[in-house]
């Protein structure tokens, strides 16, 4: 395997061999371990002495069903620690498959100029790309198949991360129509701006891709893992990610009392029917559009959907949970076609739909819209492409917006916005939202399908579920592999270790494996201390220790006490 | 009493049950010829329970399929 270095000041993208120490890592664990090792964790997230990384994880490249994830990291702009956000689509495959362990893009070009990163084969160079200038990331990604062929995978930004605006994410393109996979949070998507890179060029590799240590072992291991994945009962054709995607749990998250709903207010949202995953497939499918596709090669799952107009044009592949929350009900919106055009737009400037959602509902209590006024929410968020003042406001995410107009009422930890579960009807939530290195992010620790071990109203239990959950995140995020295909391996730690040891024959035990997810966190704790994050940055926002949500009157009770001891016994 | 996701068959998605007093529901899904392996999540006037909780006069009911979030 190789590492590519790419240096925006000099124009030069050169391989090298992979350092030992970041030989055995991928993913998420590679990017925590380069940010210790490589970036001063003091320095400017927007300068030139951070650094962006995109990686696979271990499993990228070698075929293993839904395990070809990309991973992209750096000092979060957002959080001021570190931060790995993860996407769908082609790349974690691509990059797997042509034995890059990482792209690490380091420095700055002159002021005002942007480039493409062009991989083919053996080789990478640096391109100019001011003519891309200015372009969402739709028309980007399309530009850039034209001239590079339709099978090559397009990493971008948009006019967010152009910006260098702090909600702005990176896209990266996906199976057939899943143009728009999200490497979504801590605004990397300015850091990539920040960098002069417009876009990554993939183009798909030809030729064997990677040589296994033990091709029987992981063929044998893969096909059972698959196999199981089928059979699952949430997983397979009949299960409810392939039938509704995510939007699945609308229904359920709304009648527990956590959804979202009119800037964090109340947990019920009377429009919620209309918002639902069995809704949105009945709509989809009598307007001919798409569910169940799927947006990485060899996935068994497939959650993805194609959401069409009632003419069946194509408005946004994919309409999923997070933004049907943060952009549906949080902004007081039941109408999907609504979530949709927004999603759209989101995507195409590049910008976060969660972190977006909840600057747009902290602008709504401020009185610049009105909960429910589609026209007027939608004119708000195009202000982000025209780069207005308020555009760029918006586009800076709800802690920002907040602070600007006064607003008491901001979503966020560790400056970072809530995504779609009002931590105090799902308090494991909460204590992964306060403790996670990440910031509030529900997939480093997801409660919600917990919910059967853990009561979601209960103070007990919640710390010791976060932890367990915390580090079931990093190896999914180390390994590539997507959180709705890590039942089997949960079940079965053995299987990972047998993938794993198939692709590298490294004989690793399900102990070394468990080490080496919380060294992830380790790594990360140690980097944000470093970069000056106290244990008085993580934490839930004081208004919902004190303001109780409706239905069930409920508040955010775990003691800070307990917050501060999520990690002893990493 | 509601029904999500694939549970919802034949048309049945929300209706009055009448139920004896004291009965379940685990007790209700019987009643609706729900198959309880298929049942993921439980809850009674927005709380999660299980299948042995007993329903209240007027309650709201419901059976969710098993789902994860993301």
């Amino acid at each position: 395997m190789r590492l590519i270095r790419v240096n925006m000041q000099q124009g030069k993208a050169l391989s090298e061999p992979v350092p030992p120490v970041y030989e055995k890592l991928g993913g998420r664990a590679l990017i925590a371990k380069l940010l210790l090792e490589e970036i001063p964790p003091a320095s400017d997230a927007l300068g030139p002495n951070n650094k962006l990384i995109f990686c696979p994880g271990l499993l990228g490249g070698a075929s293993v069903a839904a395990g070809g994830r990309l991973s992209v990291g750096g000092k979060s702009p957002l959080t001021g620690g570190v931060k790995e956000a993860n996407a769908g689509g082609t790349a974690g495959d691509a990059l797997g498959k042509l034995g890059i362990k990482a792209v690490v893009v380091e420095n700055q070009p002159e002021a005002g100029r942007f480039y493409l990163l062009h991989i083919h084969g053996e080789i990478a160079d640096l391109l100019p790309a001011d003519d891309l200038r200015g372009f969402g990331t739709y028309a980007v990604s399309e530009k850039l198949q034209e001239r590079f062929g339709k099978s090559s995978t397009i990493i971008s930004i948009g006019q967010a991360g152009e910006q260098l605006l702090l909600g702005a994410c990176i896209a990266c393109t996906g199976e057939a129509d899943q143009r728009s996979n999200l490497a979504a949070r801590g605004g990397l998507g300015a850091v990539m701006g920040s960098k002069g890179l417009k876009a990554v060029v993939i183009e798909k590799p030809t030729g064997g891709g990677m040589q296994p240590a033990n091709k029987e072992l992981l063929r044998s291991t893969a096909q059972a893992f698959a196999q199981k994945l089928i059979n699952d009962p949430k997983l397979g054709t009949q299960g409810t990610q392939h039938l509704y995607g995510t939007a699945s749990i609308v229904g359920a998250v709304n009648e527990i009392g956590s959804l979202p709903t009119r800037n964090f207010s109340t947990g019920n949202f009377e429009g919620a029917g209309d918002l639902r995953g069995e809704h949105m497939r009945e709509t989809i499918l009598a307007r001919g559009g798409k569910v169940g596709t799927r947006c990485m090669p060899g996935c068994t799952i497939a959650c993805r959907n194609l959401y069409v107009d009632e003419k069946g044009k194509a408005i946004v592949g994919t309409l999923q949970y997070e933004t049907i929350s943060l952009m549906g009900s949080n902004l007081g919106l039941a109408n999907l076609d609504d979530v949709a055009l927004l999603n759209y737009m989101c995507n195409d400037f590049g910008l976060d739909t969660i972190e977006t959602g909840a600057a747009l509902g902290v602008l709504i209590e401020a009185g610049l819209a009105s909960f429910g006024d589609a026209k007027g929410i939608t004119a708000l968020l195009r202000q982000v492409g025209e780069g207005t003042p308020l555009g760029k406001l918006i586009g800076s995410g709800a802690v920002t917006c907040g602070k600007v107009f006064g607003i008491r009422h901001v979503p966020a930890a560790l400056g970072q916005a809530m995504p779609g579960y009002d931590p105090r009807s799902l308090k494991g939530n909460g204590v992964t939202y306060a403790t996670s290195p990440q910031g509030a992010d529900h997939t480093a620790g997801n409660a919600f399908g917990a919910r059967a071990q853990v009561n979601p109203l209960a103070t007990e239990g919640q710390k010791e579920l976060s932890l367990k959950l915390q580090i079931i995140a990093a190896m999914l995020d180390s390994t590539g592999l997507c959180l709705f295909a890590r039942p089997p391996v949960i079940a079965e730690p053995q299987l990972m270790a047998n993938m794993i040891n198939g692709i590298y024959g490294w004989n690793w035990t399900v102990e070394d494996l468990d080490h080496f997810y919380r060294d992830v966190l380790r790594n990360e704790l140690e980097f944000n201390r470093r970069a000056g994050i106290t244990q008085a940055d993580y934490r839930i926002p004081e208004y919902m220790r004190e303001e109780p949500l409706a239905p069930h009157q409920a508040t955010f009770d775990i003691p800070d006490a307990v917050l501060d001891s999520v990690f002893d016994t990493l | 009493m509601e029904l999500f996701g694939q549970l919802a068959t034949d048309g049945i998605k929300k209706q009055t049950l009448e139920v004896p007093e004291g009965c379940t529901a685990g007790e209700a899904a019987e009643k609706l010829n729900l198959d309880t392996n298929l049942v993921g999540l439980v809850t009674i006037d927005g709380v999660q329970l299980t299948m042995s909780a007993r329903l209240t006069p007027g309650c709201r009911l419901c059976f969710f399929p098993p789902m994860s979030g993301g």
